[in-house]
């Protein structure tokens, strides 16, 4: 079973070779979705057993040096991301040939592109299998090079070149942080077996907590966790759609993924490790979402709430990790359940909401919430299934978002932590991921209502229809599964079940769902409530007066005095103006007939990037200065010395050798 | 269970309209008018369903529906809020998620409503609304939550009866707790020091400035939607301040019922004397919700003896 699996990594390399080569586009799109198609049927097969619970695959190569084998595994953790990760990426391919058709009639040759997606395919298969670290990290590596290609499609363009060679120096970094700890692995186990690893980090050593920490802080830039979220987002803003869709969606899971391994590797976790991934969950949703709010890029805002939607996935590990060490089976099992549903759930609407903005840029040429306004009336379409994916990353109930966020409160709320202070702890955690709900559905009721309603700010937008098949039956697929899994969350969490088991204690996701069961009855009653209303609303509507808008007795009401993105969250970026740093620039005449038109404009810098280019370009500065006045000072140069002494002996303590 | 039931649904149906008679009745005598009957808004809606409705060439079926959902968040809610002191309709653990929820739900979509007009006005208190919102989720997940791990249970209509008899602490957690869930009222019925219901001037509104637009039987569901909020918000308050709450006898039920009322003679005591805060004071006002939460959720800590 595992080599119908592993077969579908070369048939994804033909098909990729394949287009290459194949001059016409719709042939290279055509190849890439037919192999992409075989591929997904090929891993759906292997999958589907490990999903009802049987044993894990295994497979070993024996390979020449340096090697020596190559062990492959795939166990049910694997199963459930490969599960959607592949054909996601089927259905964002076949967007693609939708979404890339305008520079395709240029006479662009969209084949290595289509390619890629087919190599990004191929490298999850390897990731969410290989037991080598070799292998993972060669995967790792194809992935994130394919992704920044895939990012510069627009090459041409200096910004996107340069958001993209942000993203490429950001992976990297955390490519570093990983080879550190897999270096450090390898030299205590002398082995590059995952195994191995995995029996080294099951004991209480000195160096698990440095190897948590650092394969941690890889993991979480791969994720793009606050605050290594800085590549995030620039480059879903210079990237195609689709290629943003994929990237948050599907392709940055398998930091998460690789987090999770590495947990069922390390075995019982310490009650710090948990607390530590809860608070830099609850950090990352808390900035990633104060981040949307002032976005007039509706890409970028959307990467931002990437940033956000992993810190509650990551507040559930937090749970499921806290549980675990303090061996409460159902807390754990519900940390678990509740943080990968919600990594699946941000897949679902994700992708959806990318597709959306990517139909807005191809009727528009813009994704300028400033520029935009009454879409809703020319692409009814697209602004439905918007609002869909919009409630669902609000995780309003009845939808998707609301299943797993629910199943995280249960955790965080369940007061069944061992002391009273861990309970407030859970509780006031509890209190900021309502408050990360409530800003995300400002944001979202931002982004919809001021793109999709209203009337058109710029004269200069001309707004086309909705898009062709092509683009949105891929969003059409997601709003379904969005709606789906809200009304029936046992959908996905029979992707989950027999992960879950995985973890060794004795719970299952029943035991989580049972008490919330009630709720997702009431979501169903609601949804029917809401499709009641709104056949009722569109039957009686008709038959009504029209008239203009209330202008409370002005009668000559232009579209330019409408409420832009920008002032409707002016108050709320007041209220939290130390962490969302405005720019302000501003000529405005002081005349009584003042008689050049003045102009104001704002913007609000992300603050880490802003920080971090602070530090990058003063940084140099300070070690020029420090390395000059060393020799000429003698107290610098013994500050220094204290400085390295503190540092090797630090070293020493932490590889934990007594000297 | 079938009596309880039908009495709630009862109250659900008369009492909000009541209460917002009452409000206004109370507003009367304080500014020396003899005042509309109780059942005026009740008349008021009648008349507002005869009507037929003015829609926005702007508009799209979003303006259509918004209303409506607002009211079936307002009845959703409802459903879990133990309006008589003791049993709500339906009662499930965690149900004071599905609340804080389905509250949000409601005020997204009157948010996108009022956005849906194109009017600066109506946009204006969207964002009013959305700034308020989002400093208040947290206050009633801070205040629910230390009350649910000061009593042990789950569901709302449990957590919110009283239990200082429980000993040392869970009285502090009981006060902030009321405290933080009368800012919550105050802010989410849009009443004063907050919003001003009767205001004639568009830009000093909140919650009146973004349903300009609405008229007919769309104004009828939110005014009624609004009444039904004040009226759960109100009983919240009430089952935590009825001493026989959880006991589900007529005397839990009157008792509900009176400090109901007592709750809507406040409300239009203070809008009659108080004026509106500044609209950069209502961030710290509901601040103050915050920090007494808090209060509310430390005291839990301090109630169980610190133990590690």
């Amino acid at each position: 079973m595992l080599t119908s699996v592993l077969l579908s990594i070369p048939l994804l390399l033909l098909g990729a070779v394949l287009a290459v080569a194949l001059r016409s586009n719709r042939a290279a799109a055509t190849v890439a979705a037919l192999t992409q198609g075989i591929a997904c049927l090929l891993v759906l097969g292997g999958v589907s057993p490990l999903l009802r619970g049987s044993s894990p695959l295994e497979l070993t190569w024996s390979w020449p040096l340096p090697l020596d084998q190559i062990a492959f595994r795939l166990d049910a953790l694997g199963a459930f991301f490969l599960a959607w990760s592949l054909p996601m990426t089927l259905v964002g391919t076949v967007y693609a040939a939708g979404y890339l058709r305008p520079y395709f009639s240029k006479g662009r040759h969209g084949g290595p592109h289509f390619a890629l997606l087919n190599v990004v395919s191929a490298s999850f298969v390897l990731i969410y299998t290989t037991q080598n670290a070799l292998v993972f990290l060669l995967g790792w590596e194809v992935a994130a090079v394919a992704a920044w290609l895939l990012v510069i499609w627009d090459y041409r363009n200096q910004k996107i070149r340069f958001a993209g060679f942000n993203y490429l120096v950001s992976t990297h970094v955390g490519l570093f942080v990983l080879v550190a700890a897999f270096t450090l692995l390898h030299s205590k186990t002398g082995s590059r077996d995952f195994a191995a690893f995995g029996r080294y980090l099951s004991q209480p050593t000195a160096t698990r907590g440095t190897l948590f920490l650092l394969l941690g802080t890889a993991f979480a830039l791969k994720s793009a966790f606050f605050p290594f979220h800085t590549w995030l987002p620039r480059a879903h803003s210079a990237a195609p759609a689709h290629v943003s869709a994929l990237m948050s969606g599907v392709i940055h899971k398998a930091g998460l993924f690789a987090f999770l391994r590495f947990t069922l590797l390390m075995g019982r976790p310490d009650e710090w490790m948990g607390w530590s991934v809860l608070a830099f969950g609850a950090l990352s949703a808390f900035f990633g979402v104060l981040y949307t709010s002032t976005q007039r890029d509706l890409k970028r805002l959307l990467g931002y709430s990437s940033t956000e939607n992993v810190g509650i996935a990551a507040m559930g590990f937090g749970v499921g990790y806290l549980g675990w060490s303090w061996n409460i089976p159902v807390l754990a099992v519900c940390g678990f359940a509740g943080g990968l549903l919600h990594l699946f759930n941000h897949a679902l609407f994700k992708c959806l909401l990318f597709y959306a903005a990517g139909a807005i840029y191809r009727a528009t040429h813009s994704v300028d919430l400033e520029r935009l306004g009454g879409l809703a009336k020319r692409m009814p379409g697209t602004a439905a299934l918007f609002l869909i994916g919009g409630l669902a990353i609000a995780g309003l109930p009845p939808l998707n978002g609301f299943v797993s966020e629910l199943i995280i409160y249960s955790g965080l709320l369940s007061g069944t932590a061992p002391s009273a202070s861990r309970n407030v702890a859970l509780v006031a955690s509890a209190a900021a991921l309502a408050f990360v709900g409530a800003v995300s559905a400002l944001s979202m009721t931002r982004a919809f209502g001021i793109a999709f309603l209203g009337s058109a700010r710029d004269s200069s937008v001309h707004p086309a229809e909705d898009p062709p098949a092509s683009m949105w039956l891929p969003m059409a697929l997601h709003a379904v599964g969005v709606v789906a899994v809200g009304l029936w969350p046992g959908l996905a969490l029979s992707l989950l079940r027999s992960t879950l088991t995985l973890i060794p204690l004795q719970a299952s996701v029943d035991d989580v769902m049972r008490p919330l069961l009630p709720m997702v009855y009431a979501g169903r009653v609601l949804a029917v409530v809401l499709a009641l209303t709104g056949v009722v609303c569109g039957l009686r509507g008709r038959a009504s007066r029209r008239t203009t808008t209330w202008g409370c007795g002005y009668d000559a009401v232009s579209p330019r005095m409408q409420y832009t993105g920008s002032s409707f969250t002016e108050q709320f970026a007041r209220v939290f103006e130390s962490f969302l740093p405005a720019l302000r620039r501003e000529q405005v005449s002081t005349e009584y007939f003042p008689r050049r038109p003045g102009h104001v404009h704002t913007h609000h810098p992300d603050p880490v990037e802003q920080r971090m280019f602070e530090v990058l370009g003063q940084g140099e500065e300070f070690v020029v200065q420090a390395s000059t006045r060393i020799p000429e000072q003698p107290r610098f140069a013994f500050a220094a010395g204290l400085v390295a002494l503190l540092l090797i002996g630090a070293l020493l303590l932490g590889s934990g050798q007594p000297w | 269970m079938v009596i309880p039931s039908a009495l709630n649904a009862l109250a659900l149906l008369v009492m909000p309209l009541v209460l917002t008679g009452i409000i206004n009745r109370v507003k009367s005598l304080w500014s020396g008018r003899k005042g509309p009957r109780l059942l005026q808004p009740a008349y008021d809606l009648l008349r507002l369903l005869r009507k037929s409705s003015v829609y926005s060439n702007t508009t799209t079926p979003v303006f259509r529906i918004a209303p409506w959902v607002f009211l079936v968040t307002g009845l959703g809610s409802a459903a879990v809020t133990p309006l008589l002191g003791a049993h709500a309709l339906a009662s499930f653990p965690f149900d004071f998620v599905w609340f804080a929820y389905l509250w949000a739900f409601g005020r997204v979509a009157t948010m996108l409503a009022a956005l849906d007009t194109g009017s600066s006005f109506e946009g204006m208190g969207a964002a009013r609304e959305a700034l308020f919102s989002t400093l208040l989720e947290p206050v009633l997940f801070l205040a629910t939550g230390s009350l649910s791990l000061s009593s042990g249970s789950r569901t709302l209509s449990t957590l919110l009866v009283p239990h200082i008899s429980m000993g040392n602490g869970s009285a502090l957690v009981w006060l902030c707790s009321v405290i933080a869930l009368f800012i919550v009222l105050q802010v989410e019925s849009a009443r004063m020091p907050v919003d001003d219901p009767s205001t004639h001037l568009e830009l000093t509104m909140v919650h009146e400035v973004m349903i300009l637009d609405h008229s007919g039987p769309e104004l009828a569901a939110i005014q009624y939607g609004s009444a039904i909020k004040l009226y759960v918000g109100a009983s919240v308050l009430a089952t935590l301040l009825n001493p026989w709450a959880g006991l589900g006898t007529v005397a839990t039920a009157l008792a509900n019922l009176a400090l109901c009322v007592l709750v809507a003679v406040a409300v239009g005591t203070s809008e009659s004397l108080i004026a509106r805060l500044k609209l950069r004071i209502v961030p710290l006002y509901i601040a103050i919700g915050l920090a007494s939460a808090a209060v509310a959720l430390l005291a839990t800590a301090w109630r169980a003896g610190g133990r590690p």
